[in-house]
């Protein structure tokens, strides 16, 4: 998760992740960011994040990205 | 049968009654019933290939889910004896025949697509020997709402493959999902997790909705019928013969046409959301006040945004996602750190807007109309950095109105710009009717000046109404910034309200009906 933070803070520093939760749904990320996001995440963690998992929900906070993250390793 | 029209009017009051008077859990047969007396007034063949659709999706879907289902069941009683590598050679063996399912049933869905909407077939007379010297020739129309339902109903089964949802298992819950009345003629193009909620729930009658459902109706047939179809002559004419005109006959028939196709567009998705609304049914929002966004990118994120979604969820993502785009935009950032993370998403653009654009039709001025939009977006996504230093140089305040205005005004005039380019004829025409507002412009002598020839004075009188009704639209789309129109109008004493509402009724009847003759919609031919 505090890997998931620090890459988060690089994009946006000024935002406090333990409490938005609406990141694509109040517009914060445009789909750009989101691809960006996605590419860091899938560097860092070693996965590789598909379209089927580009739903809002799984973007919107860290706590959601941290929770799909951890899907795609189980599924793995 | 249209959708302005007393015959379509009747079916709603009697559906109306039908829907609330049986037992709940069969209001959604009744709504099923009423899509298919409304599908077929259309014609039989139609429904036919809808029917052929569902078909294939249900089984599509089916398939999908039961492969998915059966892997899961083996995974669960075998996955602890299995190597990482047997996983991984199972999911692959899964993921192929998945795809092979999805791709034969997308195959088959788009080719009849296709086959109607760029091969034209549906216009080839098939010609059959009857009998000895008789000969049957058949002519197919392109079936009612066909890349409506066709994206809708692919969205689906892209989501059911990607596991996002669980296959229906009702036939008919299906069909209704893909024919539904309201939205099946222009859409809009709605998610499977949304409607299904919407249409298989129980819905008891509700005084609030059934009000704010036939007032937003009527305000979509006001929109639809005193402002879309008044314009029409005007923008019509001119666009056939803009070399006989003024340049400002040209431009101001340019700017008529944002605003006709406005008008009509987001009229027919009024009316499908307030009928909708009747029912108790939520449809998706198609439509945000486009024209008072401040660039390209926000204009489509505001005007058709069930089509955008669609693009952007089953088109724009998996090609930007994509392993080879990926790795292309790995292997330019070795060289250009910042082109090369910026270049799948690009990639990604131009794909989704040539797709967009032959989408909307398949001449060579939709494909440009496409690819431009894609354009001024990935233009401005490179040049957003340099033109927020100079921004912040120049010291100009954002948030401050001038500015605002300005961005708007200049973003309305270039979405007009684009959008007419390919409906004056060919691509060439839109260019020259663009090149001949600029170079001809001219100076109207007095306000009749900008009526051509051809226009008659009951025509002259509905152009002027419209435009009255325009600044009522356009007053209203502020007041829309800060609530949505029904929370202003609740405010209004009832007895004003039901005398305001009698009269937008009176004056659609009045003007609307005598103007249009319950006319088509602009985006059906979609």
């Amino acid at each position: 998760m505090e890997e998931l933070l620090e890459l988060l803070n690089d994009i946006n520093p000024d935002l406090d992740y333990d409490t938005v939760d609406n990141l694509i749904d109040g517009r914060v990320y445009d789909s750009l960011s989101i691809l960006n996001l996605i590419s860091d995440i899938e560097d860092t963690f070693d996965i590789e994040i598909g379209p089927k998992w580009l739903r809002n929900e799984n973007f919107n906070s860290a706590s959601a990205m941290w929770n799909m993250i951890c899907q795609i390793r189980e599924e793995d | 049968m249209a959708f302005v029209s007393y015959r379509f009017l009747a079916l709603i009051v009697i559906l109306f009654v039908v829907y609330f008077a049986v037992p709940k859990r069969f209001q959604w047969i009744v709504l099923l019933a009423a899509s298919l007396v409304f599908y077929a007034s259309a014609g039989y063949v139609g429904l036919m290939f809808i029917l052929a659709t569902s078909v294939s999706i249900y089984c599509g879907a089916m398939g999908l889910q039961a492969i998915s289902d059966n892997n899961a069941v083996y995974l669960k009683a075998n996955k602890a004896e299995m190597t990482k590598e047997e996983r991984g050679e199972r999911k692959k063996r899964v993921q192929r025949k998945m795809r092979l399912v999805l791709a034969a049933v997308l195959l088959f869905n788009f080719g009849i697509l296709c086959m109607f909407k760029y091969l034209h077939l549906g216009n080839v007379r098939f010609i059959a020997m009857m009998g000895s010297s008789r000969l049957l020739s058949v002519s197919l129309a392109v079936p009612l709402g066909l890349s409506f339902y066709t994206f809708q109903s692919t969205g689906y089964l892209i989501d059911v493959y990607w596991g996002n949802v669980t296959a229906e298992r009702n036939y008919f819950k299906t069909l209704l999902f893909i024919s539904f009345f309201p939205q099946i003629t222009q859409g809009p193009i709605s998610v499977y997790e949304d409607l299904s909620k919407e249409l298989f729930t129980e819905h008891s009658y509700s005084y609030l909705n059934f009000s704010r459902g036939a007032r937003r109706f009527l305000w979509g047939m006001f929109k639809k019928m005193l402002i879309a179809d008044a314009l029409a002559p005007y923008v019509n004419g001119v666009f056939a013969n803009y070399g006989e005109y003024p340049g400002y006959i040209a431009l101001l028939a340019a700017f008529g046409y944002s605003v006709q196709i406005y008008t009509d567009f987001s009229g027919y998705m009024d009316m499908a959301c307030g009928i909708s609304q009747i029912f108790g049914i939520k449809l998706t929002e198609n439509f945000e006040r486009p024209y008072f966004a401040k660039s390209v990118a926000e204009y489509w994120r505001r005007w058709h945004i069930s089509l955008g979604v669609w693009f952007k969820r089953y088109l724009y993502f998996p090609v930007a996602m994509a392993k080879w785009n990926k790795k292309l935009g790995k292997n330019v950032s070795a060289k250009s750190k910042g082109f090369g993370r910026n270049l799948p998403a690009a990639i990604a653009l131009i794909v989704t807007w040539a797709a967009t654009g032959i989408w909307h039709g398949s001449s060579a001025g939709y494909v440009v109309w496409g690819l431009l939009n894609g354009a001024f977006i990935i233009v401005s996504l490179w040049t957003d950095p340099v033109f927020a230093g100079w921004k912040k140089k120049l010291k100009i305040n954002e948030l401050a109105f001038p500015w605002r205005a300005a961005v708007t005004i200049r973003t309305f005039i270039l979405v007009t710009f684009i959008k007419v380019l390919p409906e004056v004829g060919t691509l060439r025409d839109g260019l020259g009717l663009w090149k001949h507002a600029v170079t001809k412009l001219g100076i109207p002598e007095s306000f009749d000046a900008i009526f051509p020839d051809f226009i008659d004075y009951t025509q002259i009188f509905n152009i002027k109404l419209a435009l009255v009704f325009t600044a009522l639209l356009f007053v209203t789309s502020l007041l829309q910034r800060k609530k949505p129109l029904y929370e202003y109008m609740e405010k209004v004493p009832w007895l004003l309200r039901i005398v305001i509402m009698a009269c937008v009724a009176m004056v659609i009847i009045g003007f609307g009906f005598s103007q249009s003759g319950g006319g088509g919609f602009m985006y059906a031919r979609f």
